[in-house]
Order: C-alpha cells, then sequence, then structure tokens
C-alpha cells in the first residue's frame, strides 16, 4: 500500500501578497492584483494589465534573504522568497534534517532578466557583468540556486509543461514519495513576468485590456501574472514520525493529455473532463464530495468554454462551487498550479471560498456560472484545482481536509 | 484586384510557409481555413499579421478576423475597403 | 529505440557507419528527410529542434511494433533555441507589434511532447523535464515511476539543439574549446572547454521484457554536485559485475577529474567514450544510453567510430554508464543483455 502523502508547509509570494497570510487576508477583502507594470521595459505599460510583485528586485533580495549580487534573476528571488515561507511554516530549519527533494516549475527560466541584456550577449563589442546571467536562461538555473542557498543535496528536477507545470511538479513530488525514493519533497513553482511571454500571449490575441472575466460572457482574454509558490509534501510514516503538522492531505491527481491542438483545448473539454476525473477516482471521493473546484479559468475564449463543458460533462446538475482565482493573481503561469495548490489548502482551514471577481454575465455555451461572492463559514473537505497548458497539457489535482 | 489577389495569394505562400502550393492552385474563394487549404487557427494570426505588417491594417477581434479571413477575396475585399480610395 | 544525432544513427547499419568528424568545434546532427515522417502541412512550420524531435520519436514508435503509446515523458534542456532566439529578435525588430505568434508557440519547452501526442493520439500522461544534465535522467525516473505504477509503456525521449547564435553565447562563459579541435582527437588535449553537439534519442519502455526488447535498465543514480565520497561510494556499487564502461569524458580539463576518478576505481574495465560522436549538450546522456543499448542488442562495438582507442571490446553484458553535464549533474545508469 503507497504511502498518503501530505501538506505539511506552503509558502508563497504573489502580486497579492509577499506571504500566504497576505495572500488570506487579500483574498478575504476581495482586492485584486491586477494593476499596469512597474518593471518590465515594454510598449504595453499602460494598456496591458498585468499582476506584478510590488517590490522592485532589490526589495526582493531582502525577502529571498540574501545580500543583492549578480546573476540573480528575479525568476530566482520570487522562488527563493517562496521557499523560505514554505520551509520556516513546515518547521524545516535545516533542509538536511531529512532527505528532501525539490521539483521546481518554470516556463521561460530567468528570461525577465536576460532579455534585458540579449542584444548585449550577443554582441562580442560588449562586456561586462551581464555576461553573469548567461547561464540564467535556461529553467534549470533558478531551481539550482534556490537549492544550493537552501541547501538541498537530494534529488532535484525541474518541469516545465507550460501553465500546468507547478501542477505537474506537485505530482511528480508525490508520486516519489509514494514510491518510496524521498520522506519529504518541496514541489512548486516560479514565474517572473517578461516581455516575452507578454508579447507571446498577444501574439495569440489572447490578453484582455480590461481585468479579466473568467466565465464570463464578454470575456476576451487573460491578465499575466507573476508570483512563485512551494509546497512541503511528506510521507504519512514520515509526518508522523516527525511529528509535522498536517495541513491537508494531497489525495488525488492526473495529467492527462489532450492530442487535439498545440495551443488550443478542445471544445467538449475532452482532456480536463478525463484528468478531473481520474483524480478525482484516485482521490476515492465521489462526485457529491467535491465542495469546491478552483478552476483554471484564464478567462481565454476558448478555456473557460472547454473547461466548463468539462464540469457539466463529469458533474452533470450538480457542478459544485467553482471559481477563478486569476482576476487576483493573474496568470502565473508555471507558479498557478502550486498557487493555486495553497488557495485550496486555505478553503479548506478557513472555511472559505474565493469569489470569481469581474464576473457579470452567463456564458451562451454553458448552464453554469462561478461563484461571484466570498463566502465564509461553509465546509470544505474536497477541493479539486485545474491546469492547464500549452500543448494539450492538462493537470487536476485533489486536496483533502486532513481528518487522521 | 486582380493584381491585389495574386499578391496576396504569393504573401499568403511565403508567411505560412505552403512550399508545394502555387498562386494558382488557390482559389479566390474557396475557404483557406478547414477544407480548403487546410489552415488552422494559428495560421489565421499570422494571416493577421500579415495584414498588419504588409497593409498595416490591424485586426483587433479574433472573431472578426475569422470573417475577414475566409478566403482571399474576402481578405482582399477588407483590404481594399481600407485603402484610401 | 531511435536517434538523430551528429552521426548517421537514424537509418542504416551504424556498425558500417563512418564516423562523421568536423573540427568546427560543433558537431551538428544528420538530418533525414522529415517528409515520410510528419505531414506537410504541419511540416511547414516547424523548426530544426521541433522536426528532429518528432522524427525521432515516430521512428522509435514505428520499430517498437507497440500499437497504443502510453505516457510520453521527454526531457531538453533547451528546447527550441531557434524559436526562442527567433522571438526575442522580433519583438525588438518590430517594436513588439504585428508579432507572429508561431516562434513564441514553439519555444515552449514542451511542444514537441505536444506535436508526438497529436500525431499519434496520446492522450495519456505526458511530461516535460528541463533541467540540464538531469533533463533526460528525470524523464527517464518519471518513465520508470509510471511503468511500476502499471502503464503499458512509455515514450522516454530526449531533444537538444545547438544553434550559432547559441554557441556564440556560451563560448563567452567557456563552454567550448578555444582552439578548433577534432572531434578524433577530443581526448588527446585536455583544455578547458568542450565541442558543442545536438541530437534527439527516443525509447520505448516497457516494464517487463518483451522479444524485441534492446536491453534492460538496471541501475539508475542522479547526484546533484555530489562530493568525490559520495560519488566514487555510488560509482563502485553500481560497477558490481559490468564488462564495458561508457563515459561522457568530453576532453574538458576542468571536470576530468571525476573522469580519473573512475579510471582509478575500475582499473580492469575497457571503457568507451561517446562524447565525440554526440558532442557535449544537455541531453548526452541519453545518447549514452541508446548507444550502450545498441552494443548490447547487437552483441558488437562499431569499432570504426573510436579510432582513437588500440583496444576495443569485442562485445558487453553489462555496462556502466556514467556522464556528467559540466561537473554539476551526474548521472550513473547500468544496463544489462536482455
Amino acid at each position: 500500500m503507497a504511502e498518503r502523502v501530505f501538506i505539511t508547509g506552503m509558502g508563497m509570494i504573489t502580486a497579492i501578497g509577499d506571504n500566504v497570510a497576505e495572500n488570506l487576508e487579500r483574498l478575504r477583502q476581495q482586492r485584486s492584483g491586477l494593476g499596469f507594470t512597474s518593471y518590465i521595459d515594454t510598449i504595453y505599460k499602460q494598456v496591458l494589465p498585468v499582476a506584478e510583485v510590488k517590490h522592485n528586485n532589490d526589495a526582493l533580495f531582502a525577502l529571498a534573504g540574501i545580500t543583492p549580487r549578480e546573476g540573480y534573476t528575479r525568476t530566482t528571488l520570487l522562488g527563493l522568497a517562496a521557499m523560505r515561507e514554505a520551509l520556516r511554516q513546515a518547521g524545516i530549519a535545516d533542509i538536511q534534517s531529512a532527505p528532501t527533494g525539490f521539483i521546481n516549475a518554470s516556463t521561460v527560466g530567468g528570461m525577465c532578466d536576460t532579455e534585458k541584456v540579449y542584444f548585449d550577449i550577443i554582441n562580442p563589442e560588449k562586456n561586462g557583468t551581464f555576461l553573469q546571467y548567461i547561464d540564467t536562461l535556461d529553467c534549470a538555473d533558478c531551481t539550482q540556486r534556490i537549492a544550493d542557498i537552501v541547501g538541498f543535496s537530494e534529488h532535484i528536477a525541474t518541469i516545465s509543461t507550460a501553465c500546468s507545470s507547478s501542477a505537474n511538479a506537485l505530482m511528480f513530488g508525490a508520486r516519489m514519495i509514494k514510491q518510496g525514493f524521498l520522506p519529504r519533497m518541496v514541489c512548486g513553482g516560479t514565474e517572473a513576468l517578461t516581455r516575452f511571454t507578454l508579447n507571446g500571449f498577444n501574439s495569440l490575441k489572447n490578453i484582455d485590456k480590461q481585468f479579466c472575466r473568467p466565465f464570463d460572457q464578454q470575456r476576451t482574454g487573460l491578465n499575466l501574472g507573476e508570483g512563485a509558490a512551494y509546497l512541503v509534501l511528506e510521507s504519512e510514516s514520515f509526518a508522523r514520525a516527525n511529528n509535522s503538522r498536517i495541513l491537508a492531505e494531497f489525495t488525488g491527481y492526473c495529467n492527462a493529455n489532450e492530442a487535439f491542438h498545440p495551443t488550443s483545448p478542445s471544445p467538449d473539454g475532452d482532456g480536463a473532463y478525463e484528468a478531473m476525473k481520474s483524480a478525482l477516482a484516485m482521490s476515492g471521493r465521489t462526485l457529491g464530495e467535491v465542495d469546491y473546484i478552483n478552476v483554471h479559468g484564464t478567462a481565454t475564449l476558448n478555456n473557460d468554454v472547454s473547461e466548463g463543458k468539462a464540469l457539466e460533462r463529469l458533474f452533470g446538475s450538480g457542478v459544485p462551487r467553482f471559481s477563478s482565482t486569476k482576476p487576483f493573481t493573474g496568470h502565473t503561469l508555471a507558479a498557478a498550479g502550486a498557487i493555486e495548490a495553497i488557495y485550496a489548502v486555505l478553503a479548506i482551514q478557513q472555511g472559505i471560498i474565493f469569489p470569481n471577481l469581474n464576473f457579470k454575465e452567463k456564458m451562451e455555451e454553458l448552464n453554469i456560472t462561478p461563484v461571484t461572492e466570498l463566502m465564509e463559514g461553509v465546509s470544505v473537505n474536497n477541493v479539486i484545482s485545474n491546469s492547464f497548458g500549452f500543448g494539450g497539457n492538462n493537470a487536476s489535482l485533489v486536496i483533502s481536509k486532513y481528518e487522521g | 484586384m486582380e493584381e491585389l489577389k495574386s499578391k496576396l495569394k504569393a504573401q499568403i505562400i511565403e508567411a505560412l510557409n505552403l512550399q508545394d502550393t502555387k498562386p494558382e492552385d488557390i482559389d479566390d474563394n474557396a475557404p483557406l481555413f478547414g477544407e480548403g487549404l487546410g489552415l488552422d487557427s494559428i495560421d489565421s494570426l499570422e494571416l493577421m499579421v500579415l495584414l498588419e505588417r504588409q497593409y498595416h491594417i490591424k485586426v483587433e477581434d479574433p472573431r472578426e478576423g475569422r470573417k475577414i479571413l475566409q478566403s482571399v477575396q474576402s481578405m482582399a475585399d477588407f483590404i481594399q475597403s481600407k485603402q484610401p480610395a | 529505440m531511435a536517434a538523430i544525432s551528429p552521426q548517421t544513427t537514424f537509418q542504416g547499419d551504424i556498425f558500417s557507419a563512418p564516423l562523421v568528424h568536423t573540427d568546427k568545434n560543433l558537431l551538428a546532427c544528420v538530418e533525414p528527410d522529415y517528409k515520410p515522417f510528419i505531414p506537410a502541412n504541419s511540416l511547414r512550420r516547424m523548426t530544426r529542434v521541433l522536426k528532429i524531435g518528432l522524427t525521432t520519436a515516430l521512428q522509435c514508435i514505428n520499430g517498437s511494433g507497440v500499437e497504443t503509446i502510453g505516457p510520453i515523458v521527454t526531457g531538453t534542456g533547451k528546447g527550441s533555441l531557434q524559436d526562442t532566439e527567433k522571438f526575442i529578435r522580433e519583438i525588438e525588430q518590430y517594436k513588439e507589434t504585428a508579432l507572429n505568434p508561431t516562434p513564441f508557440i514553439q519555444s515552449t519547452y514542451n511542444s514537441v511532447n505536444g506535436l508526438i501526442a497529436l500525431q499519434v493520439k496520446g492522450t495519456a500522461y505526458n511530461n516535460t523535464f528541463v533541467h540540464r544534465g538531469f533533463s533526460f535522467e528525470n524523464a527517464l525516473l518519471d518513465s520508470m515511476m509510471l511503468l511500476a505504477e502499471g502503464a503499458p509503456n512509455t515514450l522516454t525521449g530526449a531533444f537538444e539543439e545547438i544553434t550559432a547564435e547559441h554557441f556564440y553565447i556560451k563560448s563567452r562563459i567557456g563552454f567550448w574549446k578555444d582552439a578548433p579541435t577534432d572531434n578524433r582527437a577530443l581526448y588527446e588535449t585536455l583544455t578547458p572547454g568542450s565541442i558543442a553537439g545536438e541530437g534527439a534519442t527516443f525509447f520505448l519502455l516497457t516494464g517487463t521484457p518483451a522479444p524485441n526488447s534492446k536491453a534492460a535498465l538496471t541501475g539508475f543514480k542522479m547526484l546533484y554536485k555530489p562530493a568525490e565520497a559520495k560519488l566514487a561510494a555510488a560509482l563502485a556499487e553500481m560497477a558490481a559485475g559490468a564488462d564495458l564502461v561508457l563515459t561522457g569524458r568530453n576532453g574538458d580539463s576542468r571536470y576530468e577529474h571525476y573522469y580519473q576518478q573512475l579510471d582509478t576505481l575500475l582499473p580492469g574495465i575497457p571503457q568507451l567514450p561517446f562524447k565525440h560522436l554526440c558532442g557535449e549538450h544537455d541531453t548526452a546522456g541519453a545518447f549514452g544510453m541508446w548507444l550502450g543499448a545498441q552494443i548490447l542488442h547487437a552483441q558488437q562495438v562499431p569499432a570504426q567510430w573510436f579510432p582513437m582507442l588500440k583496444d576495443i571490446p569485442a562485445t558487453a553484458g553489462k555496462i556502466l554508464l556514467y556522464n556528467h553535464f559540466y561537473g554539476e549533474q551526474h548521472a550513473i545508469m547500468v544496463l544489462e543483455r536482455v
């Protein structure tokens, strides 16, 4: 019998807060983190809203707990800040106290900093400290810098499956625990806003010039965000022997591919349906036991139709309460799965369901609408968290209340 | 108009790298998407880029784009309607 | 299994294929005709590494005899560099307006996985690891877990490309040798840096031996920046019974001591280095595994590829493969004859 996997620590930084407590407070206040960028060099500064972390890199060095130095990208610093909190919350003073793996997720690595010096890097006439950023472009750079500062020496990996990256990181970590490779894993992702991704999604005509409106008839696209989030996962036997404080149980997961189109989901949500269905089956929970779904809900034309159809197909007339928290945090790509997994834990711990901001009008293709008001005092025992990405990559996680 | 359409066909072939297609293979009124040339939604975005780069016409709404990009004829009509007379 | 590499590994008999050599410090892939593999309508948009990766995966499936493909798991250190570079350049050139989305889409690290899934209708698990010298290796670990969890098979592979621009970029931080070095002479002079390479390698893996299995992976370990003692202990333990060692030796004086440690630990076992065949890149370890499996399956060593060696072992029953990427990610595998 494979071990159960528990969540014993969480750390995060997003546009709505530098830690988990601040995120929760802003979710309760229903205050979005969307606005305009202060740090990206783009012609869309005042045109395309983003959910940016409200600190420059110098301030992030302080949050990351290191003195300013070359070679540390915003991606790394956001990740370090979230990592510090996750370890602190799990009561891990020394990562070497037990064999611990680190599974990170990133979509464009240190592009946020390398894109600023790229044309100097390829210019033989130019020389300077920017050369220290050359190796930060790939996705492993942030993982290794975080690992080296914190002191991870066991298994490390970086996953990149676009918008589902950190959901896959959590899944991979949980599977390593279940198969007995390591008793403790820290999993999540980090993502900094870049001119590269902003222009990328804009070239796909997928960005809303207003604040994004998930599941609304008038939605026209997503808003990008940045942030990082990590969760500490422990095997049941380790958590008990270690006397860890258990925040929630990670009961189910599934990754399924759509094989439909390079960037678009299938209109009927085949991948989303399969991922949710299989994750729920693994968790041993019934359809009726799902209390809340934190949907992928990017507010692109295609995603919300596809995901909504999948919800209706799976749950029939009993679709649970659902909302997208992307109007708070923006779409944080590689970090989204882990950020929203933490929100799932908060929903369970606090008995709270977050509102889907900016929703006004039901989509004509669907019969369902998201939760629009903050709900407190609700019994939340099982949450599904969805993350769907380019390449048809669909991941669903089931997070459940810990009941001994 | 005929000149515009043949120019457009050559530009489409180049932009979408339709290696085995010649301008004369493309019928003015044949659908570009699905059945016809077998183009998809990414091609439609690339064709909007073509309109913007070559003709300085910006199509903001992808839904509007689909109508304009039905065929070479509809693209040419749209371009002409946007050109100063 | 299948490989597109700087050697003629994709089609034909590798035991008679001559060694491809150059003194450009960059070993580029010998590319096949892609048209028999990829529909023209898909091919027109694809850049090089997408074609290389997808075609290798398809050839691997064709040769495996497996009809239904299960999970698809890949590793790539850098993904499509050509698309990444193009999109950065176009953002600058067109001042962030009228941008073609294709290079952005294709620069996504999991785009090759998506294309494979699309073409073979692979709707099972799909994952991509992007961690330098642990990219392919994590894909392999993931696949082994999937097989243990009951997957009937996995399509597991790696792909990497080197562009002229990226070659220059990495030359600025000492990745390559300064002097033009013929790959046949890669191991002769130890100087800082190696020679660049690229390639795609795919394997169809099953949890139990099949009639056409090429080799068995019986031991596997990844070590991140290990202390010498920890590495030595792992190598010694895994080398038990091995009669051939494949090494990722690459002529780089800065990291040669790891391979010298291996020489000291295992003095009597013959060694074959493989980086003069594929060049140094993030997922070269996958090429090493492919070569090991070829040797075990054919019970023959492609001797013509090793003109620098005096004594070439005729065959092998158990292979220890040791590779590291610039001293950071170390991987050890044990391959055995089925």
